[in-house]
């Protein structure tokens, strides 16, 4: 029988290995910036559409504006890598990359893809390495938007039940910080479990 | 020595050029912002060494890849990625690539780089 339903166990096992994968990106990150930074420890949520839009709503402030890149990605496992970064955060990177202290729009837009595809592709990667997986990377986009258009109509049209993965990443030395979130689709809750349930067999075979 | 970087990033790009420079000064340095460009640079320009990113809009690594091989099987194709993915390295290989390198790269993977292509 397929059921999305997640014990405490799955959840666990999700947690600990997005702990993995994010501790690898971050490690990519600092290389990229060439300084220390630190990743919050990943919070898991399962929820809806209106589950997903009053989550946002906590975590972004309504009339900010931010940098929000999106990456999708398919396969046995399918979703929506989504990093967000405040005006100030996106400018600190494009000025700290490109070494200017005015960086134009252009670039700023193009260290911010730069930021997120290294993160999303490290994170998934890692996290489909260690369920024994695979998936393909589309290329990533991204729109200024305030923080209530994060989630457009469109996109209630593709999520039902949602895995949000969240956290912040820091690198406080260059004043660049972020949140990610990774949105999963119904059918990869579905297919989540079960290769959660192989790995969970694995190590108590 | 003709170098072709592909990535749709330009920061990506610069960034590889920037340490590709440190050691190799006198290269002669392509870009290209999608794969089919790369195809196109690649057989017009013959560099002796490509760094090919995946994920790119237009055409991606994978397919660039396939063309490259085809139109020279000795080209010597570095694979730039963050996609850490062992069925992706396994494919790439497949393909042709000499090496696949997770980004981002620092001075310390360019000299690795470096010490295994022929030139």
């Amino acid at each position: 029988m397929q059921t999305d339903e997640f014990s405490s166990d799955h959840l666990d096992v999700l947690k600990e290995l997005m702990n993995i994968a994010m501790g690898n990106a971050t490690a990519s990150i600092a290389d990229l910036l060439q300084a220390f930074g630190t990743m919050h420890i990943p919070h898991l949520t399962i929820t809806d559409m209106d589950g997903l839009k009053k989550y946002i709503d906590e975590a972004l402030k309504y009339d900010e504006k931010y940098y929000v890149t999106k990456q999708l990605f398919g396969g046995i496992i399918g979703g929506e890598f989504i990093f967000v970064m405040t005006d100030e955060s996106a400018a600190n990177l494009g000025n700290y990359l490109y070494d200017v202290s005015q960086p134009n729009d252009a670039d700023i837009m193009d260290a911010v893809i730069e930021l997120t595809n290294i993160l999303s592709s490290t994170i998934i990667s890692r996290l489909t390495e260690e369920l024994k997986t695979k998936v393909q990377f589309f290329a990533p986009s991204t729109e200024i938007i305030s923080g209530n258009h994060l989630i457009g109509d469109e996109d209630t049209l593709n999520y039902h039940k949602i895995i949000i993965v969240s956290t912040v990443m820091e690198f406080q030395s260059h004043k660049i910080s972020g949140q990610i979130f990774i949105l999963a689709r119904d059918e990869t809750i579905i297919r989540l479990r079960e290769l959660i349930d192989q790995k969970l067999e694995e190590l108590y075979a | 020595m003709k170098i072709l970087v592909v990535d749709d990033s330009k920061l990506a790009r610069l960034t590889l050029i920037k340490t590709l420079k440190e050691y190799e000064p006198s290269a002669e340095v392509y870009e290209a912002e999608n794969g089919a460009i790369a195809v196109e640079l690649f057989k017009s320009e013959n560099p002796r060494v490509v760094f090919l990113d995946l994920t790119m809009p237009v055409m991606d690594g994978y397919e660039a890849l396939k063309l490259i091989m085809q139109i020279d099987p000795h080209a010597q194709v570095v694979v730039v990625s963050a996609d850490i993915q062992t069925h992706a390295q396994e494919q790439v290989l497949a393909l042709g690539a000499k090496l696949m390198v997770p980004k981002p790269i620092n001075s310390e993977k360019m000299v690795g780089i470096l010490q295994q292509l022929v030139f």
